[in-house]
């Protein structure tokens, strides 16, 4: 999955206005970003690689980007 | 003249935009609030595609539209108020429940609960739940509601004892809540998981788990049978169709016991049920015949060649063909729109050797070559019903891209190639849903049908009397046996207009009269050449003590089977019964109501001559000495001693 895909999915699925910035951006400044948004991004990733994502390591990441290194590396 | 188009056009014409795309563009374009009545047949479009993921997406779009500005560019727009409680995290029910509120064309607040607050939001009456516009509470259970009752380590018993308490506190408050607040309640059953089941390791105790757990259940259905205020979605069929109960991680970490899916499934149900509190539960299910009813083309393949039984596909079609006529036996019409010669397809109804449905299970066989969307506004026009009451079941994506086009209210249900899948498809929506059946439900098709054959002899007689001597009347009058008295308790409470003194009997009084001697309940019943009836009227009366007086106390009968000699040929042998049993006088009465007045010279048009006149009742005296007669066109049939001389 490539950094493209990966906003394309995030936007498509969360319908959360980001910007190729916000990839690196702590969630804190992600507009109206919460938990339930990481899980429901997971899931669509799997949904779409067809791989398990390790969502217990997951939520310690405060990035977009972390969780595209791990999804990545999945 | 012929256009031919650039090559340069070619190349940047494109496929048109999915729904989903259709909704993203008016929402970039900021014009989604004033466009508001388009959601709902692109909702509609996402669901009978089969585009799931889109219709999720769709559904955290909309979930973010400004509902003042729609409320502001369309005042028109239908609303619903939906406050949520529940014990564990239930967000992820909102989105979906935006989009299948939507889909209905409704725009609906959702106002949730914070986390894990359903006791102070069910007890406290100045919680969100029981503001006065609320029109649905939802009460989301899930397992963890049961298991955080319970300590660790545990045993069946300990599940037992708290099921029960659970329970017992549930329905409390849900009593409570009914008694104190506008909203419905809408409660669900609680799938059983494995992983609980599964922590105990005898069998024994797994037994006892499994049926405590069931209890649970069933207590919660049973709360909804004795309040109508409190609705319960059953979650386990849901879970059986292959919805997983929840995501082990989302419960682990977020605490969402129930996963997203299964709250998706939970909101098109709720949705549903909201179309039937409002009233717009579907009526006539209209199904294409080729590919759909059966296998084959009937126009290529011919009678021989198409099938519903004995092949494998054909099995399918057939099985498919039991369940509509199952939801026809429970009061919904049916109709054909097929697109096929009319007479061949209507041969095959009546002779070919696989179909389960016939010509007779059809308020309306439309063939021809019409465009479908035309013959669902004439099927609409002859059976006398809003369109917006129709679903439309085809195989064909054009077909059903045509309707949803041309008539946006039907709801279209769109089969593919695979007949297996047929019956899937047409449950998956509650379009039918209502809350409870009545026997006139039942007979609604059957009415409708012989209602228009009737007209039909009626526009080719030429007069009245032609007209009911060709209508072949037979009655039977019986006194009412055991299988007879909720039918008979039904038309003393419902009968208006030919209801003589309106004295309204249940169920229980019916039966204790049909047990005392002194008391005569007749059944009538009636049919003509066009079917059966069924019981359509009936006459309380009692006996004097010793025999000589006949008092009526009322006399019913349905208002679809008036002005057909029926109430007379019921009196005349009423009459000859009561003299044949050395009754001396008859004795009738009238208490008028807004709804009755035209059966007010009933009794005197019979031979009744009036003793008594006061505003509120009118009372009559038959001295049996000369009997009216039966009607030349009917045909009497009676056990009752004497009624048939």
């Amino acid at each position: 999955m490539t950094k493209e895909d990966f906003i394309h999915l995030v936007r498509d699925e969360l319908d959360l206005p980001l910007s190729v910035d916000d990839l690196s951006s702590d969630f804190d400044h992600v507009v109206s970003w919460d938990s339930m948004h990481m899980l429901r991004l997971v899931a669509a990733v799997e949904r779409e690689t067809g791989s398990r994502v390790p969502v217990g390591r997951l939520l310690a990441d405060r990035s977009l980007a972390a969780i595209y290194e791990r999804v990545s590396a999945a | 003249m012929t256009t031919v188009s650039s090559p340069a056009d070619r190349e940047t014409r494109k496929s048109p935009p999915s729904p989903l795309e259709s909704l993203r563009a008016l929402r970039a374009a900021g014009t989604l609030a004033e466009n508001y009545p388009s959601v709902a047949p692109l909702l509609a479009a996402m669901v009978s595609g089969g585009a799931d993921t889109d219709f999720r997406r769709a559904g955290h779009l909309l979930l973010q539209l400004d509902r003042q500005a729609v409320l502001a560019a369309r005042p028109e727009t239908e609303t619903a108020v939906v406050a949520l409680t529940g014990h564990s995290t239930i967000g992820g029910v909102r989105a979906p429940l935006t989009a299948e509120f939507a889909r209905h064309g409704v725009l609906v607040e959702d106002r949730l609960g914070d986390f894990d607050a359903y006791l102070r939001d069910l007890r406290d009456p100045a919680s969100a739940l029981h503001a006065a516009d609320v029109d649905l509470a939802l009460w989301i259970l899930d397992p963890q509601t049961l298991l955080d009752e319970m300590g660790t380590p545990w045993q069946a018993d300990d599940l037992v004892r708290a099921a029960e308490r659970k329970l017992a506190q549930i329905e409390s408050l849900a009593t409570a809540f009914t008694g104190n607040a506008t909203a419905v309640l809408v409660l669900n059953t609680v799938p059983l998981p494995r992983s609980v089941t599964h922590q105990l390791i005898d069998h024994e105790s797994r037994a006892r788990a499994g049926i405590t757990w069931r209890d649970f259940n069933s207590g919660l259905l049973r709360l909804a049978l004795g309040n109508p205020r409190i609705h319960v979605v059953d979650l386990d069929p849901v879970v059986a169709s292959g919805v997983p109960l929840d995501e082990p991680r989302m419960a682990a970490y977020a605490k969402a016991n129930l996963g997203d899916d299964l709250l998706a499934r939970y909101a098109r149900e709720v949705a549903h049920f909201s179309r039937t509190l409002r009233g717009r539960t579907k009526k006539v299910l209209v199904v294409d015949a080729d590919n759909t009813l059966w296998d084959g083309i009937l126009g290529d393949d011919g009678p021989d060649g198409i099938a519903a039984a004995t092949t494998f596909r054909g099995e399918a079609f057939g099985t498919f063909q039991r369940v509509v006529q199952q939801i026809g036996s429970q009061g919904i019409l049916l109709a054909i729109s097929s697109k096929n010669d009319h007479e061949p397809l209507v041969q095959v109804l009546r002779d070919h050797p696989d179909m389960v449905l016939r010509e007779c299970d059809f308020a309306r066989v439309n063939a021809n070559w019409q465009a479908k969307d035309a013959n669902l506004r004439d099927i609409a026009e002859k059976l006398n019903l809003g369109a917006d009451s129709f679903v439309f079941v085809d195989d064909s994506p054009f077909e059903c891209g045509q309707v949803a086009e041309g008539l946006p209210q039907v709801a279209v249900v769109q089969l593919d190639e695979e007949p297996a899948l047929h019956i899937e498809k047409l449950l998956a929506d509650g379009w039918f849903d209502t809350a409870r059946l009545t026997e006139e439900d039942r007979a609604r098709a059957a009415r409708y049908r012989t209602e228009s054959e009737r007209a039909e002899l009626q526009e080719s007689t030429g007069s009245l009397e032609e007209y009911l001597h060709g209508l072949g009347v037979r009655v039977r009058l019986a006194e009412a046996a055991a299988g007879d008295i909720d039918r008979v308790a039904q038309l003393s409470l419902r009968a208006n207009q030919f209801n003589l003194t309106t004295v309204r009997l249940g169920a229980e009084d019916v039966t204790a009269r049909t047990g005392d001697p002194h008391h005569l309940v007749v059944t009538i019943r009636s049919g003509d050449r066009f079917g059966d009836n069924g019981v359509v009227g009936a006459v309380f009366a009692r006996r004097s003590a010793e025999g000589r007086d006949l008092h009526v106390d009322n006399m019913l009968l349905s208002c679809r089977v008036f002005a057909r000699g029926i109430e007379q040929t019921a009196v005349a042998a009423l009459l000859a019964h009561a003299r044949a049993t050395g009754v001396r006088a008859v004795h009738a009465s009238y208490r008028p109501t807004a709804k009755n007045k035209n059966v007010r010279e009933f009794w005197p048009s019979m031979g009744f001559t009036p003793t008594s006149t006061a505003d509120d009742e009118l009372r009559f005296r038959h001295d049996l000495e000369k009997l009216p007669v039966v009607p030349a066109h009917i045909l009497l049939d009676s056990p009752l001693e004497g009624a048939t001389s």
